[in-house]
C-alpha cells in the first residue's frame, strides 16, 4: 500500500535518488511540450497557444483520478499523502504576483530550469532573480509573518469546501477540463497559428472526451469518501507524525520505519 | 521556433502519471521553487553566516534535521534539469540565446527576466509554492487553496499580459 515511503519501504536517501529520477521525467516532459521556450509559455496569455493550460489541466485530472481510484482499490492511503494546507489570503496574493512574474519573466520556476539547461540566458537570469526574491521574502518575513498565515483553513479539500463527495468533485473537474479544452481550442483556432500547434488524431480525442466523464461518473457513484471512512488513519494529516491510534493496529502493512519523516517544508 | 512540440494532451497524461508515481512512492508531489530558496539560503549562510542564522524564515531551511540541500525538492530540481537537458539535446534545441519576441532588445529582456524572477521567487514563498508545487500538486489532491492559487496565477498573468505584449509578440 502506498505511499511506499511512509510505510517504510525505503529510506530517505533512496527517496532522494527517486526524487532525481522523478525530476528527470518531469523536466523531460516539460521540455518535450516546449516549455523551455518562454514564447511558447506566454503565448497562452495572448490567446495564441494554450499548451500550458492543456498540460496542467490534463496532468491534474489524470493524477486526481489516479489518486481516487488507487484509494478506492486500497493501493494508497490518502491519509498519509501530504496535503497542502490552505492559507487563503497569501495564496490569492501570491498567485496574482506569480502570474505577473510569469508573464514578465516568461517562465514559472520549474520551466525556467528546463529553459536554462537548454541554453536560454534569460532563464538563468530568471533563476537568479528567483533566488534573490526568496531572500527578499526571508528578509521581509518579520513584517509579512502575520499575512503569511492569514486565512489559515488547515488541510481543507474541495469536497469539504463545496459540501459534496470527492467523486462528484472529480466528475465536476473532468467536465470542467473538457469544457476548458473545447473552449481554448476554439480560441486557438481564431488567434493561434495552426502551423505551430501540435495536431492530434480525431478518434483519439473523441475517445478521451468520452472516457473522462465516464471515469468521473464511476467515482461519483462509487464515492471514494465512503471507502476512506472505512479505512484506518483515513484522516488527512499534516506535519505531525501519524497518531498511533487503535485503528493503526489493524493495518496489515509494515509500520513506519524509525527514519520516518514528515515533510517539514511547503510544497514547491 | 516553428518546430512542432509534442502534443500537450499526451504530455499532460504522462506528467499526471509521473505525479501519481511521486504520490504513490513518496506521498508528496512535485515542486521546484523551494529548492531555489534553499540554495539561496545555503549560499547566504556561507557568505553572511550570522545574518542568515538570525533570520526566522531561513531557520526552517538551515536548522532542520538535515542539511538545507539534502532535500527532496532540490534533488527533484536537479533531475528536472538533467531531464530537460536530455530532451533538448535529442531534439537539437540546446542553443545559447536570449529568448524574446521580435520587438524587444536583449538588455530589456534580461532586466524583465530578472524582475519576473524576483516577483516569482517572492510570490512562491508567500503562497508556499509555485505552479508545480502548489497548483499542480495541490490541485490534483483537490486542495482548496491550490485551486484558488491556480486561478489567481492566470488572473494575474492575464491582467498583466497587455503591459508586456512588446516582450513576446
Amino acid at each position: 500500500m502506498g505511499p511506499l515511503y511512509k510505510f517504510g519501504w525505503f529510506d530517505f536517501n533512496y527517496g532522494l535518488e527517486l526524487a532525481g529520477l522523478i525530476g528527470f521525467f518531469f523536466g523531460f516532459l516539460l521540455e518535450r511540450a516546449g516549455f523551455g521556450n518562454p514564447r511558447k509559455l506566454t503565448a497562452i496569455f495572448y490567446l495564441r497557444d494554450f499548451a500550458v493550460l492543456k498540460v496542467m489541466f490534463t496532468a491534474i485530472v489524470v493524477c486526481m483520478l489516479g489518486l481516487l481510484y488507487f484509494s478506492v482499490l486500497g493501493w494508497i492511503d490518502l491519509g498519509r499523502v501530504y496535503l497542502l494546507p490552505t492559507y487563503i489570503w497569501p495564496q490569492i496574493a501570491g498567485g496574482f504576483v506569480l502570474g505577473v512574474g510569469f508573464v514578465m519573466g516568461g517562465y514559472c520556476p520549474t520551466t525556467s530550469v528546463v529553459a536554462a539547461v537548454s541554453g536560454k540566458l534569460d532563464a538563468l537570469i530568471f533563476i537568479i532573480g528567483m533566488m534573490a526574491g526568496s531572500l527578499v521574502f526571508a528578509e521581509m518575513f518579520p513584517v509579512l509573518e502575520r499575512f503569511h498565515t492569514a486565512g489559515s483553513m488547515g488541510p481543507v479539500r474541495l469536497p469539504e469546501a463545496l459540501g459534496i463527495s470527492s467523486g462528484w468533485v472529480a466528475l465536476l473537474v473532468c467536465t470542467m477540463a473538457l469544457s476548458a479544452y473545447w473552449f481554448v481550442e476554439k480560441v486557438e483556432r481564431r488567434f493561434g497559428n495552426a502551423e505551430t500547434l501540435p495536431a492530434g488524431s480525431r478518434p483519439a480525442r473523441r475517445w478521451a472526451a468520452a472516457l473522462l466523464p465516464a471515469l468521473g461518473l464511476i467515482l461519483a457513484v462509487v464515492n471514494p469518501d465512503r471507502v476512506l471512512e472505512k479505512k484506518p488513519a483515513a484522516r488527512i494529516e499534516i506535519r505531525q507524525p501519524p497518531r498511533r491510534t487503535v485503528d493503526d493496529r489493524r493495518m496489515p502493512e509494515k509500520t513506519p520505519s524509525p527514519t520516518f519523516e514528515i515533510v517539514e517544508d511547503e510544497g514547491c | 521556433m516553428n518546430r512542432r512540440y509534442a502534443n500537450p494532451y499526451v504530455i499532460g497524461v504522462l506528467l499526471g502519471l509521473v505525479l501519481l508515481f511521486s504520490f504513490y512512492t513518496m506521498g508528496r508531489g512535485l515542486g521546484s521553487s523551494a529548492s531555489f530558496a534553499r540554495i539561496a539560503a545555503a549560499g547566504l549562510h556561507k557568505i553572511a553566516h550570522a545574518h542568515a542564522e538570525a533570520n526566522p524564515y531561513l531557520s526552517r531551511y538551515l536548522h532542520a534535521r538535515r542539511p538545507a540541500l539534502m532535500n527532496w525538492l532540490v534533488f527533484l530540481t536537479l533531475g528536472a534539469g538533467l531531464g530537460g537537458l536530455f530532451s533538448a539535446f535529442i531534439a537539437n534545441r540546446v542553443r545559447g540565446e536570449v529568448a524574446r519576441g521580435p520587438s524587444i532588445g536583449v538588455s530589456a529582456r534580461c532586466w524583465l527576466a530578472l524582475g519576473g524572477g524576483l516577483l516569482s521567487g517572492f510570490a512562491a514563498r508567500l503562497a508556499r509554492g509555485c505552479t508545480s508545487g502548489q497548483a499542480l500538486t495541490g490541485a490534483s489532491e483537490l486542495a482548496l487553496g491550490s485551486w484558488v492559487f491556480m486561478f489567481c496565477i492566470f488572473a494575474g498573468a492575464y491582467a498583466a499580459a497587455w503591459f508586456f505584449r512588446k516582450e513576446w509578440l
